[in-house]
């Protein structure tokens, strides 16, 4: 697994007199604790690409009829779909919980005349419309309201 | 094709990042009860049942929503997979990887842009 991480990216245009030695990727990358939350981070794409797939299905569903509806949740309801749902609501939820924390870290300082609230306001907002959607589609999809 | 994706890399990152943050906003709520709620039973029948459904993603912004749900976490995957491609197998076949992963975003948009259109 050792190879060297595009050596060539950092280099200064004209070599200088100091010669140094290639990065090299370690074995255990994979194994260190930021590399591998980072690693995990990237790994929900995954779960994400699938997720927009599946959704995909559900529209066609709808689009096709009452049959092909009763059909998609019928199948939803598969352990191995269940479980890729159960998979896919902890990644979406580790996405945010991670996302939401870099959020306000990576705001410009100013841009024209405006600022941006401070960092804990700011996630303190992420977080509120979070919950404000989540408990939107609870109520609408969930049959509360339109009754 | 490398140079096509650094060109496109502006409109790239615009959906990957709206992936990141609207889709992860959708995405609880729209696990919770249409794959995960209704197929399991733990909602009232009727919240789901085919004409209530129909009716919730035939509104306009029920259509903007499962659009949302369908294209933004598509272009956040395919990101994030080639990222983790290159970290795990390094820069070799990035943008062969890059390429196929943005087609299957692409396609799936497009596919979903007809889906919600044909509700």
């Amino acid at each position: 697994m050792a190879r060297p991480a595009n050596p060539h990216a950092m280099a200064p245009s004209r070599p200088g007199p100091t010669r140094t030695a290639p990065p090299q990727v370690p074995d255990d990358f994979w194994t260190r604790p930021r590399m591998r939350t980072y690693l995990l981070f990237d790994a929900t794409g995954v779960v994400y690409l699938c997720v927009g797939l599946v959704a995909l299905r559900v529209a066609w569903a709808l689009a096709a009829g009452p049959d092909a509806w009763q059909a998609l949740m019928t199948s939803f309801s598969h352990p191995l779909y269940v479980a890729f749902h159960a998979l896919a609501l902890a990644a979406a939820l580790f996405v945010g919980v991670r996302f939401f924390r870099l959020f306000p870290k990576a705001q410009p300082a100013r841009i024209g005349p405006a600022k941006p609230p401070p960092r804990p306001v700011l996630q303190a907002m992420l977080y509120a419309a979070w919950g404000a959607i989540t408990l939107g589609l609870l109520v609408v999809l969930g049959g509360i309201w339109p009754s | 094709m490398k140079a096509l994706l650094l060109r496109l890399e502006p409109v790239i990152w615009l959906l990957f990042g709206a992936g990141i943050m609207v889709g992860t906003l959708l995405l609880p709520g729209y696990l919770l009860t249409v794959a995960l709620g209704a197929p399991l039973g733990v909602l009232p029948a009727h919240a789901l049942a085919f004409e209530r459904a129909h009716a919730i993603a035939a509104n306009p912004l029920g259509r903007l929503v499962l659009l949302a749900i369908i294209a933004l976490p598509l272009w956040k995957g395919a990101h994030h997979t080639r990222a983790l491609c290159v970290d795990l197998f390094g820069n070799g076949s990035d943008a062969l990887v890059g390429s196929l992963l943005y087609a299957i975003a692409l396609a799936g948009s497009a596919a979903g842009v007809l889906a919600v259109l044909a509700i």
